[in-house]
């Protein structure tokens, strides 16, 4: 017994690099790597989720059709990529206004900041549900507020012009306090060297910002647009609950559209090529996002 | 053809049954001769949407276990959630759900070609297994053609039957002397006479896509329009043109602002706080007009039914049933529960509840007429409906599908766009997708 113990011991010691990573490669391979692979493999079928009928392969017409024929689906890449630029745009923008805000000491900081992430707590299934209601163009309070300060009502997401912007506004609410954190720890950790030099320099505070605290932070800055860029390019719960991609098609994105083919068409082959499309887009967005953070220059 | 003939019988024989015997035929003492012990002891799990007819037969399920000995145990989730989990559940083959709760005005087709539905055929004749006083024939007419399939094969026992009716204030129609539309041809100069913004609009009706589906053929189907012509795509005749033209026209000139992407949801809404002095949707939804705690216009909402056109006088009509899953390893059990579901006295409760049925010998029951929890119209209003129903959504396996189309054709009519090349471009995506999935 001792022997085969001790044999057994010492191959375990003898292969300890592949033995102790070995339950956590064989969980990304289940739970990451297989649905990859069978939703590639998926994507290769038409299949109608039948019982009586099995899914049968078509090689890569599905790829052909989404990238040649279905004007909805191109539609609705664009839109995704609009939707994007547009939402996370304004959110870098205000995160770091806020940013630069909060990075200042002033009476009541704390509270003011802890009251500014709150958005990013709350559910964005419930979030869709109160604007549905504050959007809403005779009953809504934000109609209401518009009226107070003079200005006519808008139609916010119940009309094809403004329901893409509506949106966004949701998605900025709830998501500029993340990159105002990223960017705050951002602020927070830079030298005092090259400021008390530009200031004995004679540059302007606005000069300071532009030339100094934006470069430094550009490493800070570029994760929290890529966390920003991918998780809004997949955004799909505000939409859902709020328009369901209408009116018309005019708030349909990528991840909406291809829910409606999987879950309500039940088209599951063409769904899937949609989903690979979807993952490429975003691993694009990721890759270009990334080089922009390695690379020196600006 | 052999389903078919079968079931030819089975009406047959029940209608004699009951032309021969009166009404005597179903004496207590027969009742009581059923047996529905049968399958004592077994357990059942039940896949339920959550619905106004559910929340009513979930408060009795006690009691059909105690007349079964039956266990039952079920999951109540929203209808698109459980339409996925049952996709899940079913592509799997698990056999977990015995029973289900299905709209066959969506299901019923793709349901059927999948092989989920267990054909209720010979369950119906056995006489072991229906009980004598389930009588098949007191379902209306539209009810039994909803839950049958196109090879005469029974897919579920009809629950809730709704039938799209016409709202209107009483209070508005009264002072002007005016009176719900006989015809398409009054509609739209009486929306014009009430039409009073920003206080009143003429009409609400639902404009977001794939509910306003449901809608549409309110209009349509007086107009003389259909989906489908010896089975080939017809959006694009004149009757749709005129159709999507008046519908998309009523709501652009007369709806409330931003009627474009409502729902039933804001539809309601608006009609409720007085908004709108006509809305034509599901005959269902007015039990909340008549609550004082959501509802402005209690005892103020008249009930009729829709006007009719020139291509007839149709309420269009939407049925959700009981089904036995294919894959249940207690089909028979299964059964016995939805028969109890739908049997005469659950359809009673579900009616004093203000949840249409498809039972005809509820509309004169004793009980709702004591106690009767809707206006006397509403019951005319939907009465007279079933008895012009038609299945409101065409009777094919995209059927969500084809109510994005033409969902999406309808809202871009109501924003502006002209009803013919908005039907074109629905005409050509809607025979596209009949190729891909009727074949």
């Amino acid at each position: 017994m001792p022997t085969s113990s001790g044999r057994l011991g010492r191959w375990a010691h003898r292969h300890a690099r592949w033995l102790f990573p070995a339950p956590a490669v064989l969980l990304v391979a289940v739970i990451i790597v297989y649905p990859i692979a069978y939703t590639v493999w998926m994507s290769l079928q038409e299949w109608f989720a039948s019982s009586l009928t099995a899914p049968h392969f078509i090689g890569l017409a599905n790829y052909r059709k989404i990238a040649l024929a279905d004007a909805r689906f191109q539609e609705a890449v664009g839109r995704t990529v609009y939707f994007t630029i547009v939402a996370v745009g304004a959110e870098t923008v205000l995160g770091l206004a806020m940013a630069l805000l909060f990075n200042r000491q002033f009476w009541g900081r704390g509270l003011l900041r802890t009251l500014a992430i709150l958005p990013m707590v709350a559910t964005p299934t419930a979030i869709g549900l109160v604007f549905v209601m504050m959007y809403h163009p005779s009953l809504g309070v934000a109609n209401y507020l518009l009226s107070v300060v003079g200005l006519s009502p808008w139609r916010w997401t119940y009309s094809s012009q403004t329901a893409l912007y509506a949106l966004a506004m949701v998605d900025v609410w709830q998501w500029t306090p993340l990159i105002m954190l990223i960017a705050l720890a951002g602020l927070a950790s830079l030298p005092r060297e090259p400021y008390e030099a530009a200031h004995l320099d004679g540059a302007s505070t606005l000069r300071a910002f532009w030339h100094i605290t934006l470069p430094l932070l550009r490493p800070a800055l570029v994760v929290a647009v890529l966390f920003r860029a991918i998780d809004a390019l997949k955004t799909f719960d505000i939409i859902f609950v709020m328009t369901q991609g209408g009116p018309a098609n005019a708030s349909e994105t990528i991840n909406i559209l291809l829910f409606n083919q999987a879950f309500s068409y039940f088209n599951m082959g063409y769904a899937s090529s949609m989903a690979v499309a979807l993952f490429a887009v975003v691993m694009g967005a990721s890759l270009i996002l990334i080089k922009v953070r390695r690379s020196t220059t600006w | 053809m052999a389903a078919r003939r079968l079931t030819r019988r089975a009406f047959l024989a029940t209608a004699a049954a009951g032309a021969a015997t009166g009404p005597f035929v179903f004496t207590p003492a027969k009742a009581q001769s059923f047996n529905w012990k049968r399958f004592q002891g077994k357990e059942l799990f039940l896949m339920l949407t959550k619905h106004p007819f559910i929340d009513v037969l979930e408060k009795n399920i006690p009691e059909f276990e105690s007349l079964s000995g039956m266990k039952v145990k079920w999951e109540t989730l929203p209808e698109i959630q459980a339409r996925q989990k049952m996709t899940v559940e079913m592509t799997a083959n698990s056999g977990g759900i015995d029973a289900f709760f299905t709209s066959l005005h969506v299901e019923k087709k793709r349901f059927w070609k999948a092989g989920w539905y267990h054909p209720l055929n010979k369950f119906l004749q056995d006489t072991a297994l229906t009980s004598p006083d389930f009588d098949w024939n007191d379902f209306s007419p539209g009810a039994r053609s909803g839950v049958t399939q196109p090879d005469g094969s029974i897919s579920a026992l009809a629950a809730f039957i709704d039938a799209n009716v016409f709202f209107y204030r009483k209070d508005l129609f009264g002072p002007k002397n005016l009176a719900p539309p006989k015809t398409l041809a009054d509609l739209e100069p009486l929306v014009q006479k009430l039409h009073a913004p920003p206080g009143i609009y003429g009409i609400v009706l639902r404009g977001l896509k794939n509910a306003n589906a449901t809608q549409y053929p309110s209009i349509l189907f007086p107009m003389g329009g259909t989906y489908l012509k010896d089975g080939k795509a017809a959006l694009d005749t004149k009757e749709q043109v005129a159709a999507i033209d008046m519908y998309s026209k009523l709501l652009r000139q007369y709806g409330p602002p931003g009627v474009v992407n409502f729902n039933w949801y804001e539809c309601s809404a608006s009609f409720m706080q007085g908004q709108a002095a006509i809305y034509m949707d599901g005959v269902n939804f007015a039990s909340q007009f008549e609550d004082a705690t959501k509802s402005k216009v209690v005892g103020k909402v008249g009930y009729a039914v829709l006007p009719s056109g020139p291509g007839g006088h149709f309420s269009p009509i939407y049925i959700t049933g009981m089904a036995v899953n294919a894959q249940s390893r207690n089909k028979e059990a299964a059964y016995l529960f939805c028969q109890w579901a739908t049997n005469k006295a659950n359809a009673v409760r579900e009616l004093m509840a203000g949840v249409g049925v498809g039972r005809t010998s509820t509309w004169d029951s004793p009980e709702v007429k004591a106690k009767p929890k809707m206006p006397a119209d509403w019951y005319q209003a939907y009465q007279a409906s079933l008895k012009i129903g038609r299945q409101g959504l065409p009777e094919i396996v995209g059927v969500t599908e084809y109510r994005d189309i033409i969902g999406v054709a309808i809202q871009k009519a109501i924003e502006g766009a002209p009803p013919a090349q908005v039907l074109a471009q629905a005409q050509k995506d809607f025979q596209e997708m009949l190729n891909r999935t009727e074949g």
